[in-house]
């Protein structure tokens, strides 16, 4: 009786969550006046895509756009491990200090309880921590692009920044969650011989947390690659710089070129962190 | 004494590794060095960048209170509550609407993906262990399906949403479609993807089961998993959703209205206040819709 009863309440929120999407995406569809026709395209618009889809076994190769695709390419990689190389320490120390297990009150049982004044100290530090990651990772990375051109003017800096804010606080954020979700035996092992937290956090902790953070932080790297390519339209000059130049002038080989070498480096580092996961499966 | 530093080293040799990862950690490292010394980004030109940093921070002080005008916090909130009733409400909702129509459009495409995707389901017997081979060609067959779904679906996701919006803008022109389409491609490359790895760790008890009883392949998927797939893929679901806000808005930039082509508006007329409200409001609409799927995702997980 008790157990038809939770199980029945479950499956109602689900319908629940279920009718609300639907009810939402009517919403949608009148809010936006949305027209099944206008995904059809006519007239010019035909033409281009026509003509875009035609060149597509027809990817151009002269020696100047050979030339560009490997700026574009090189560009595009350099942007996204500029700004994993500061995303990373931004997001290992704020991980450190967004986690509850550095701090935590629970003390495995030994009574080495850290004291009241220390508490409140380690949760204030947490909560900052938890507050800029919410903040600086709610702005999307071209939006932070935007920002930092206007602020700071054109420099190649300001594109590595945007990329390196949020994607640290992402990192921040999953570093937290997975060291959060390590078994704590060790780390109550290690406190009970006297360790400082940060030697609790080092040796305790982050060895059985490093195979996951090592995946995601290669996973972020793939995102980065896709992020530096988009930062092309904003001017930086990686492969979306030159995939929007080709495409805006109508020449659809070129525009293929540089989407089948998007395709390849992204392709390639997804093989990479796929590969990588598979083997710390194993 | 010896005793336990021999122990120590046996330890020590029979730690597990992980060649595979070593490697690439060096390839990473010597890649990072390589950028680091070719890149050659000037950290100098500090004097302009902080010119231009004190512009842009007088720039981006609520009009009415620029110049000399006394500061006065009604008169800002008014100015910020105006812009809002005037375009920012709108937007915003336009946002949510693109953001909601392309996660419902994505979870169609990757749903009719995730079965001829998956390896356990998409063979000559789905999902039953021990039983006799059947022809090579027909596993050949459905091992070509599955290669070229994976392949349709890793088409999609690695093509970034921006570009595909950037293209069909100029198939479809200026309405929302081309935004919905890109971030339904997209977002259907990576549910697919997540969606075939859940059906390929599905309980096979029920499908055999079923499949002992004479059922057909499309009614072990219907009936036996499907069903178990739905909670998790509906985890995935409200997670992709919060990168589609967020994705909807930047995709506004192109020239879709949305949140971003306030944004893009404000930059090019060079009213730095506008655009920090509009890139504010952004903020907080992405942290509200976080708030909201971390309970759909509880609701769904059933808790």
């Amino acid at each position: 009786m008790m157990a038809r009863r939770v199980r029945g309440d479950r499956v109602g929120r689900r319908r629940v969550v279920a009718l609300g999407v639907v009810a939402a995406a009517a919403w949608a569809a009148w809010y936006l006046d949305l027209r099944p026709g206008d995904a059809i395209p006519r007239g010019e618009h035909w033409v281009v895509l026509r003509d875009f889809f035609a060149e597509a076994v027809h990817p151009v190769l002269t020696a100047t756009l050979r030339a560009e695709l490997l700026r574009g390419l090189w560009n595009t990689v350099v942007f996204a491990a500029s700004a994993m190389a500061l995303a990373l320490p931004l997001g290992i120390v704020l991980g450190f200090f967004a986690s509850t297990a550095w701090w935590a009150t629970d003390s495995g049982g030994d009574g080495a309880r850290p004291t009241a004044a220390r508490c409140v100290v380690c949760r204030l530090v947490f909560v900052a921590a938890r507050s800029a990651i919410a903040l600086f990772r709610s702005v999307h990375e071209l939006l932070w692009a935007v920002l930092l051109l206007c602020a700071l003017g054109n420099s190649p800096l300001s594109g590595v920044f945007a990329i390196a804010i949020p994607y640290g606080c992402t990192l921040g954020k999953v570093f937290a969650e997975v060291v959060d979700e390590v078994p704590r035996e060790a780390a109550w092992a290690l406190r009970g011989l006297g360790a400082a937290p940060l030697q609790v956090f080092c040796f305790g902790l982050l060895p059985r947390a490093l195979a996951d953070v090592t995946a995601y932080a290669f996973y972020r790297f793939e995102c980065a690659l896709r992020s530096a390519a988009v930062l092309g339209f904003f001017g930086f000059e990686t492969i979306g710089y030159f995939l929007q130049q080709a495409f805006q002038t109508g020449s659809y080989g070129e525009a293929w070129t540089h989407l089948y070498a998007l395709l390849a480096l992204v392709g390639l580092f997804d093989w990479w962190s796929g590969a990588l996961r598979r083997s710390f499966a194993r | 004494m010896t005793d336990r530093t021999a122990e120590l080293q046996r330890l020590w040799r029979a730690r597990s590794r992980n060649r595979f990862a070593a490697g690439s950690a060096v390839v990473m490292v010597v890649l990072l060095l390589a950028v680091a010394a070719t890149s050659g980004f000037a950290i100098g030109g500090g004097g302009e960048r902080l010119r231009n940093l004190r512009r842009f921070v007088t720039a981006v002080v609520p009009y009415p209170l620029q110049g000399d005008a006394p500061f006065d916090v009604r008169v800002a909130i008014d100015w910020g509550l105006r812009l809002l009733r005037d375009h920012g409400i709108d937007a915003a909702a336009r946002t949510v609407a693109i953001a909601v129509l392309a996660i419902v459009l994505a979870q169609i495409i990757a749903t009719l993906c995730t079965l001829p995707a998956a390896r356990n389901l998409a063979r000559s017997e789905p999902l039953t262990p021990g039983v006799a081979p059947s022809p090579w060609w027909r596993a050949a067959a459905w091992r070509a399906l599955v290669s070229v779904t994976r392949a349709v679906l890793t088409l999609l996701r690695a093509i970034p949403e921006y570009v595909w919006a950037f293209l069909f803008l100029a198939m479809l022109g200026a309405n929302p479609w081309p935004a919905i389409l890109a971030l339904a491609l997209h977002n259907a490359g990576i549910l697919g993807r997540l969606g075939a790895e859940v059906v390929e760790n599905v309980d096979p008890a029920a499908p055999a089961a079923l499949r002992a009883l004479g059922a057909s392949r499309r009614q072990i998927a219907a009936f036996a998993v499907v069903p178990q797939t739905v909670p998790r893929m509906l985890l995935y679901f409200f997670y992709r959703f919060e990168t589609c806000i967020r994705e909807a808005t930047v995709l506004g930039m192109l020239g879709i209205a949305s949140l971003g082509s306030l944004i893009d508006d404000a930059r090019v007329a060079r009213r730095y206040d506008e655009m920090v409200v509009w890139v504010s409001l952004g903020a907080v609409l992405v942290l509200v819709i976080d708030a909201l799927s971390v309970w759909a995702r509880g609701a769904a997980r059933g808790r």
